[in-house]
C-alpha cells in the first residue's frame, strides 16, 4: 500500500489509530522519508507518526541483513 | 510547538464545544492548528470560530478512561495478578448554572433529546501563553434542570465520550 493511501485511511477514520495502523502494510523506509518531510502539528504528521510506530526502519534493516 | 514543561498552575481548565455537529476524525483530534484551535476560544489561546464555551459550568470534571481489570490467581502463589482489560472512556457529568438562553447549554439540551448527535468537545488548559488541549468526540446522555428553591437553578448533564476518539494537542 502506498504511504499516501495509508495516511488517507488514517486521516478519515473514527476508529483507534493504533488499531487501524497495525493493519496497514507500508514500507518503513517510505514512511520514514515522508515523516521527515511532514510538518509538525498537521493531520499528515499525526498519521505518519502512528505508521512509523508500527513500521520502524530498524526492523527493515534487520530483515534486509537476514536476506 | 513543544509541550510546555511546567506544572500548570491550578490546572486552569475551560471547556469548549463545537457549534456545528461535525466531529473531527481521530487524527484531527490531535492537531491544534486549524483544527482543535478553531473550537477553543481566544480567551484560552484558540481562534474560536467553530466553537462555543461551556462558560457556566462549575468545574471541568475528571476525564480520561475508566479502570478495567481481570483478576487471576495461581494456586500456591502468594500474589494474584491483575490484567488490564477493555476499558470505557470516563463519562463526564457536569453541573452548570442554568442560563436558559446560553448557546452552549441549548446545544447540550438538544443533543440530549436526540441522543445521537456526535460533537467534538475540548478541555483546554491555558496558562496565558500556552494551551494544552484534550479533544474528544462525545454524545450527551443526560440533561436535567435542578431548580432548588434555596439556590440558583442548575443544569446537570452527562457527556459520554466515544471510544478511542480523543487526541492531545498544544499550541
Amino acid at each position: 500500500m502506498k504511504v499516501a493511501d495509508a495516511v488517507e485511511v488514517l486521516a478519515t477514520t473514527y476508529l483507534s489509530l493504533d488499531a487501524v495502523a497495525q493493519g496497514l502494510e507500508v514500507k518503513a523506509s517510505e514512511v520514514a522519508t515522508a515523516l521527515a518531510k511532514a510538518k509538525l502539528d498537521t493531520t499528515e504528521f499525526v498519521c505518519l507518526t502512528i505508521l512509523a510506530k508500527y513500521n520502524p526502519v530498524a526492523q527493515t534493516i534487520e530483515q534486509l541483513t537476514e536476506e | 510547538m513543544a509541550l510546555p514543561s511546567k506544572v500548570l498552575p491550578g490546572f486552569v481548565a475551560s471547556m469548549w464545544m463545537q457549534t456545528t455537529a461535525s466531529p473531527f476524525t481521530t487524527a484531527n483530534l490531535a492537531v491544534w492548528t486549524a483544527q482543535v484551535a478553531t473550537i477553543v476560544g481566544t480567551s484560552a489561546g484558540g481562534t474560536g470560530a467553530a466553537g462555543t464555551a461551556l462558560a457556566t459550568i462549575e468545574a471541568v470534571p475528571a476525564f480520561g478512561q475508566d479502570d478495567a481489570v481481570a483478576n487471576f490467581s495461581v494456586a500456591g502463589s502468594r500474589q494474584s495478578d491483575k490484567i488490564p482489560t477493555q476499558s470505557a472512556p470516563t463519562s463526564m457529568t457536569i453541573t452548570a448554572a442554568w442560563n436558559p438562553s446560553d448557546a452552549g447549554l441549548l446545544l447540550i439540551r438538544a443533543d440530549a433529546y436526540s441522543g445521537l448527535v456526535d460533537r467534538t468537545y475540548v478541555v483546554a488548559a491555558y496558562d496565558g501563553t500556552n494551551t494544552v488541549a484534550y479533544a474528544f468526540n462525545g454524545r450527551v446522555g443526560q440533561f436535567q434542570i435542578d431548580a432548588q428553591p434555596g439556590a440558583e437553578a442548575k443544569a446537570v448533564f452527562t457527556i459520554h465520550p466515544r471510544g478511542n476518539q480523543y487526541g492531545w494537542s498544544n499550541s
